[in-house]
């Protein structure tokens, strides 16, 4: 593993992005920084520049105004970076499929690291997903 | 109670039809050439809030509902005007009345593709800038 992956799964800086989302995925990630979940305990902690981020948190159903600025904002992010999709819009998107103004899913947009399924997943889906994710990196099964 | 009455009464013949959904909800409708004075009349005269407008696409052409509010009464006006035109639907644009109308004119606009005349800035709102000139999206393809 190199060094810097391994710096990647100490206290993971997260950039959160809408690309389109209705606000539920959004509302269910600030969950997880609230005094129930609180995972800013294991260093995650949301940043306001994605210049300083680790990891894309990405939630919407990618429409056509957005997926230009997700990609300049993909750009800047300093790599190895991880890309998280959350909730089924960014997965698949969802109800949004034969919309005119969504193209194409997020996978085919960007490399996505994590899917976290849910309309909106749940807080613990979430840092079930990302402890998964950091066991990955690591190596672990 | 009152105002119900005046625009009765301002309105008379040109009123095609009134109905009333419930004491609070009223839906009326008028020729598609006197929008601009009854919006005029509703808004300037009788001092309704004007809340939303929303477009549809019927069977024989397009519908505008103007949604106005009467905030102290609790009561909701909507006024239907029906335009029956297909390929090609025109309307008198109800902003240089009040300015609050010029985003959903302009959202009617490339959504299902009316043309609001006298509208003084009838440009691109939401859809993306490559978006085709001639498409509509919320029109039914025929």
């Amino acid at each position: 593993m190199s060094s810097k992956i391994n710096a990647l799964t100490k206290s993971i800086w997260v950039f959160h992005v809408s690309a389109g989302s209705c606000n539920n995925c959004d509302i269910e990630i600030l969950d997880l920084f609230t005094p129930r979940h609180d995972v800013e305990r294991f260093g995650i902690q949301l940043v306001g520049s994605v210049r300083h981020a680790d990891a894309l948190l990405i939630t919407g159903a990618m429409n056509k105004k957005a997926v230009p600025r997700m990609k300049k904002i993909y750009e800047q992010a300093p790599k190895p970076c991880v890309v998280v999709a959350v909730g089924q819009c960014a997965l698949s998107r969802h109800m949004f499929r034969y919309s005119y103004n969504v193209d194409e899913p997020l996978d085919k947009i960007l490399p996505v690291d994590l899917y976290i399924p849910g309309c909106p997943p749940k807080p613990e889906a979430m840092i079930d997903g990302i402890v998964k994710l950091v066991n990955k990196l690591k190596g672990k099964k | 109670m009152k105002i119900k009455e005046t625009i009765k009464e301002k309105l008379g013949k040109k009123i095609i039809s009134w109905e009333e959904k419930s004491s609070r909800r009223i839906y009326f409708s008028v020729d598609k050439s006197d929008v601009y004075e009854t919006v005029r009349l509703l808004f300037k005269d009788l001092g309704l809030r004007f809340s939303t407008a929303s477009g549809m696409q019927t069977p024989a052409g397009f519908e505008i509902l103007y949604h106005f509010s009467f905030d102290q009464a609790g009561e909701l006006y909507s006024l239907r005007v029906e335009i029956n035109d297909k390929e090609r639907p025109e309307i008198d644009a109800i902003t240089p009345l009040f300015p609050a109308a010029e985003w959903v004119e302009r959202e009617i606009w490339e959504m299902l593709g009316i043309n609001f005349k006298g509208h003084p800035n009838l440009k691109r709102l939401l859809l993306a800038d490559d978006w085709p000139d001639d498409k509509y999206p919320l029109r039914r393809s025929s």
